[in-house]
């Protein structure tokens, strides 16, 4: 999440054409006069599926804004899988990532105006002393010894108002590939890999699969590991934690961080009608996790008025389990999918979720889907709204609302049309909702006034478009 | 926390192994399940696992970039900085 000075919108524009291009494309390539006409008629015949080779298209575009101005992210999204004859498998996928807007740093609001800075660099002399840029001001700084040209951004928050920094943005492009085949007496042995990158952030991953199937496939039993190694390169530099708020670079540059997990998994169709899945997962986590970018206030202990802004710190070791368990249950016309997950990590975190969904099979060719999902996570044993200042200082602190206990709630729809028995197109529409405690109990003086809670509510839009073809 | 990490494993290590007991006591129930010219409505894809890979992928992304767990229905983590 890279801080920089660009033509805004520059980037969603040209992801926007792409996506269109992409999705035009597509729908322009899966045409058949022929499958259209018999498309009622072929409906029911289709001859792709487990023991013929075939080819899959899919793409999406989801379209996400926050309340408030905050960020708003366009993500297309394609993937290509060749099906072979005796059950092989090749994956090949993308997502591209634009993502702007304004984001909460961690700081607590405050009945008096707020002043935060950052580092810039820049690619001129530093002669202007102060210029306006994107909600920020370009302050120059004295030169000192190998940052001649060192500047810093500046900018302000209004009283009574959550921070933000409103110069937030970043693009991500990723891919991945996979392939999976039969394997002798093993159902299917898989294995894929994947790479990531923003302007500050490189993932690379690779994963493993093996699967059995018994009871004439009525139950199969998987193992997938996956692996990641995470590299981190913010804008500015790695801020060392629990330190004041600095507008100058700093020494280290990346931190790294690995990542093992694996989920065991057990599918199992246990009527006509009903197929269930649980899932076990554990992950552990070690090196950089901190966000470089997140401040939390240091605040007087009996005025509650910000006095410092110190960078976040959070532990290097996370180990997290999870129990997932998913149910689909066809009533025909009417398809029911029901999950549940419990999360439980080692900073103390633990999360309960719950998601349902209903596809009405209106016609053979449409269907409408409503679905909600509720979400609840407790705090990080490190999470704290602001530190008070002459206390000693905690080992781990942050004020990442993400690590705050809240209640989530999403209510989507679909509206799914299946336009020959080969392609299909959807559309999906959804609200998203955070709810936290803003008043803390222990909340001092000023403090007491102000919404401490950083949550946020968002909409998004999803288009997707699936094409099987030989 | 770190020393917790070895701990954590061997208890996760032996839940696993209950759910992988469980499977196998599943797979030799051979009475569970439909006979395979009972499975034409699982047959349809939104009785897959996962018939929409990409539009769940991004609907996890909003939720991992929002959120503090992730994982479940796969791996946890999203390859990505965004939490």
């Amino acid at each position: 999440m890279q801080l920089k000075r660009r033509r805004p919108g520059r980037t969603r524009e040209r992801l926007a054409a792409a996506s269109a291009s992409l999705l035009a494309a597509t729908l322009a390539l899966h045409s058949d006069p022929a499958g259209a006409q018999n498309a009622d008629s072929a409906h029911t015949s289709n001859d792709f599926g487990p023991g013929t080779l075939y080819s899959e298209l899919g793409s999406a575009l989801l379209i996400y804004q926050e309340t408030g101005g905050r960020v708003m992210a366009i993500e297309p999204s394609a993937s290509l899988t060749a099906h072979g004859a005796d059950g092989e498998e090749l994956t090949f996928g993308f997502t591209l990532d634009a993502v702007s807007g304004a984001t909460p740093n961690g700081a607590v609001p405050s009945d008096q105006t707020q002043t935060f800075v950052t580092p810039l660099k820049l690619k001129g002399s530093c002669t202007t002393v102060t210029t306006a840029s994107g909600g920020s001001q370009v302050v120059c700084l004295p030169p000192t010894q190998g940052q001649q040209n060192s500047a810093e951004r500046l900018y302000t928050t209004p009283p009574n108002t959550l921070p933000v920094d409103k110069g937030f943005r970043d693009h991500r492009g990723a891919f991945d590939l996979g392939w999976s085949q039969p394997l002798g007496p093993i159902s299917l042995v898989g294995f894929g890999a994947g790479y990531s990158l923003e302007r500050d952030y490189q993932a690379i991953t690779a994963n493993g699969r093996i699967e059995q199937t018994f009871n004439a496939n009525d139950t199969t039993v998987s193992l997938s590991v996956n692996s990641e190694i995470d590299s981190s390169f913010p804008y500015g530099g790695i801020p060392e934690p629990l330190t004041a708020m600095d507008p100058h670079f700093k020494d280290v540059t990346a931190r790294q961080k690995t990542q093992l997990g694996f989920v065991l998994g057990l599918t199992e169709v246990l009527t006509r009608r009903w197929l269930t899945q649980i899932d076990y997962s554990y992950d552990a986590q070690n090196g950089y996790q901190s966000d470089p970018y997140r401040f939390i206030s240091l605040v007087d202990p009996v005025s509650g008025e910000p006095t410092n802004y110190l960078y976040e710190s959070r532990p290097w070791n996370r180990t997290s389990q999870s129990v997932f368990w998913e149910n689909k249950l066809d009533f025909d016309p009417v398809v029911t999918d029901l999950s549940l997950r419990y999360f439980k990590d080692n900073w103390g975190i633990t999360s309960k979720t719950a998601e349902l969904s209903e596809r009405i099979n209106l016609t053979q060719r449409t269907y409408l889907e409503p679905s909600a999902r509720w979400y609840q996570q407790s705090a990080a044993n490190f999470f704290h709204y602001y530190l008070v200042d002459g206390a000693a200082l905690p080992a781990f602190a942050s004020a990442d609302t993400r690590l705050n206990a809240f209640t989530s709630m999403t209510y989507g729809l679909k509206l799914g049309f299946r336009m020959t028995p080969r392609t299909e197109l959807d559309f999906s529409g959804g609200f998203y909702r955070q709810m936290g405690n803003g008043h803390p109990a222990e909340a001092i003086g000023q403090l007491k006034q102000q919404n401490l809670f950083g949550g946020t509510d968002a909409a998004y839009v999803l288009l997707g478009y699936n094409w099987d073809f030989h | 926390m770190a020393n917790q990490a070895p701990q954590l494993l061997a208890k996760s290590i032996s839940r696993a192994g209950i759910v992988f007991a469980l499977a196998l006591a599943c797979g030799a129930c051979s009475t569970i399940g439909p006979d395979p010219w009972q499975k034409d409505l699982m047959a349809r894809r939104e009785m897959q696992p996962n018939p929409y890979p990409l539009e769940v992928a991004a609907a996890e992304h909003i939720y991992f970039s929002k959120e503090a767990s992730s994982g479940g229905r796969g791996f946890a983590g999203g390859g990505c900085g965004c939490n």
